[in-house]
């Protein structure tokens, strides 16, 4: 990978070389689900769920979310979404709600970075 | 399958994402087959059942989540024959423990780490391979012993045939006979109401035995056994002990006394000049004293006798050696036996044309 692009990504919190060593060094294949990741609707389910403090729905979301984060090794993102997670899990929706903002800030700076690189 | 030299996988997620990065991770060593929820990795496995070198199977999926997916595979026995890998991004200990209680081969974390993931999944369908190329070389080997089993029984049938004309060589009469009484006896068993409930196979052992009937003439003398003339009365005595001299050589063999036909031979051998009415000898014994098969073989000798050509008689007429028996000239016969046997002798005559034919 480019070096800029390789910076940029890493400045927003991705680890680019665990990510390319899940992918076999597949690049193109790595590069096709980092830009898929800013289209997908997950985060937005997430978004809706969380508004309407549905514990449930919002736990499925993130669960799945989690997921992604931790294929593509976006560790910032990956680390704000543990606790959401298990605050959801436990169906408590107050600590999941401290943990919203700094977990949206994450996602605002991962997608800023995407869309940089394309 | 495990000889087909293609190895398939198949790799049950509802996320793309982390579909694509297990096949990518296998693609090289196997074919992918993709499954994006449980009920089509259901589908997958009923197409490709025990094709399939190892499932890679995700938990939490729509539709039919793998936990569900993992039971039913479990209750179908599929997880003995094909290795099953749980897939998963944090499970409990209790799903953990029941998704092992139900046959996983491992769980394996996600986000992957590709080397590890490779390692233990080709591992363990290394290791069902082995298993079954095992499998298979014991069923080959067991069929070969089978095999070979048989061809020793053949052989020892062979031999034990062999000895009984070799003796009845001695006393001038052909090799015809052993194989005449035997081909009467089965006859009888096989195709009128005194065999009933006797197994095909048992059958096989009296004929065994029918072979064997006279071996105790090798302990005769020739100038007795071929005598022309009529016996005298210490010469017809010492000619008697043929009997009970061959149930005793038959009991001296160990093989012969291990094979499952010994029983029936022994009998054969001792009580083949045996009466209906407790006229024969040795034991003189009376009516069903004498099981069903010797009686049968005792029969069958004395017919053979009487049609064939012997050092002291002539080959006599079906017709009259027919008549001779039923009117108890050669001694008292069951008359059930006798009834058999009268149906069944237009048929016998056969044995005899293809006997002088060949």
């Amino acid at each position: 990978m480019e070096q800029g692009k390789q910076q940029l990504l890493c400045a927003a919190g991705i680890d680019v070389e665990e990510a390319l060593g899940r992918f076999m060094g597949n690049e193109a294949l790595l590069l096709k689900f980092l830009l898929r990741f800013p289209g997908d609707d997950t985060f937005s389910r997430l978004r809706q769920a969380m508004e309407a403090r549905d514990t449930t729905r919002a736990f499925e979301a993130a669960h799945t979310l989690k997921g992604v984060v931790g294929n593509l090794s976006m560790k910032e993102l990956h680390g704000r979404l543990v606790p959401l997670v298990e605050a959801l899990r436990a169906g408590d929706a107050d600590a999941a709600a401290e943990n919203w903002p700094a977990l949206e800030a994450a996602y605002g700076k991962t997608l800023a970075a995407l869309e940089r690189i394309t | 399958m495990y000889d087909s030299g293609e190895n398939t996988l198949l790799i049950v997620d509802d996320e793309e994402i982390n579909r694509a990065i297990l096949a990518n991770l296998f693609e090289s060593e196997y074919k992918i087959i993709q499954a994006e929820d449980g009920q089509a990795g259901l589908e997958a496995i009923q197409t490709y059942g025990e094709e399939l070198s190892a499932i890679l199977l995700d938990v939490v999926m729509p539709r039919l989540s793998g936990m569900e997916l993992l039971r039913q595979l479990s209750r179908q026995g599929l997880t003995t024959r094909v290795p099953i890998f749980l897939i998963t991004a944090d499970v409990g200990g209790a799903t953990m423990q029941e998704a092992y209680g139900l046959g996983v081969m491992d769980v394996i974390f996600k986000p992957v780490v590709p080397y590890v993931v490779q390692r233990r999944v080709n591992s363990v369908v290394e290791l069902f391979c082995a298993r079954r190329r095992l499998g298979a070389e014991v069923e080959r080997q067991r069929d070969q012993l089978l095999f070979q089993t048989q061809q020793l029984a053949e052989m020892g049938m062979g031999m034990v045939e062999a000895l009984s004309t070799a003796i009845e060589f001695r006393s001038d009469e052909s090799g015809e006979h052993v194989r005449r009484i035997h081909d009467i006896t089965c006859h009888l068993l096989r195709t009128t109401p005194l065999g009933e409930g006797l197994p095909d196979d048992q059958i096989s052992l009296i004929g065994v035995g029918a072979i064997t009937h006279d071996v105790g003439k090798i302990s005769i003398p020739d100038a007795v056994l071929n005598k022309r003339g009529r016996l005298t009365p210490e010469e017809y005595e010492l000619m008697k002990t043929h009997t009970i001299k061959g149930a005793e050589l038959l009991s001296k063999i160990p093989q012969m006394r291990e094979h499952s036909a010994y029983h029936y031979a022994y009998d054969i051998a001792l009580h083949h000049h045996e009466r209906w009415d407790g006229g024969g000898y040795p034991h003189h014994l009376v009516g069903n004293e004498t099981p069903i098969w010797t009686q049968i073989v005792a029969l069958a000798d004395v017919y053979d006798a009487l049609v064939s050509k012997r050092c002291y008689k002539d080959a006599l007429a079906a017709d009259v050696a027919l008549e001779m028996i039923r009117t108890g000239q050669c001694g008292v016969f069951n008359p059930d036996l006798l009834a058999c046997f009268q149906q069944a002798e237009p048929y016998l005559r056969s044995f005899y044309r293809t006997a002088k034919g060949a």
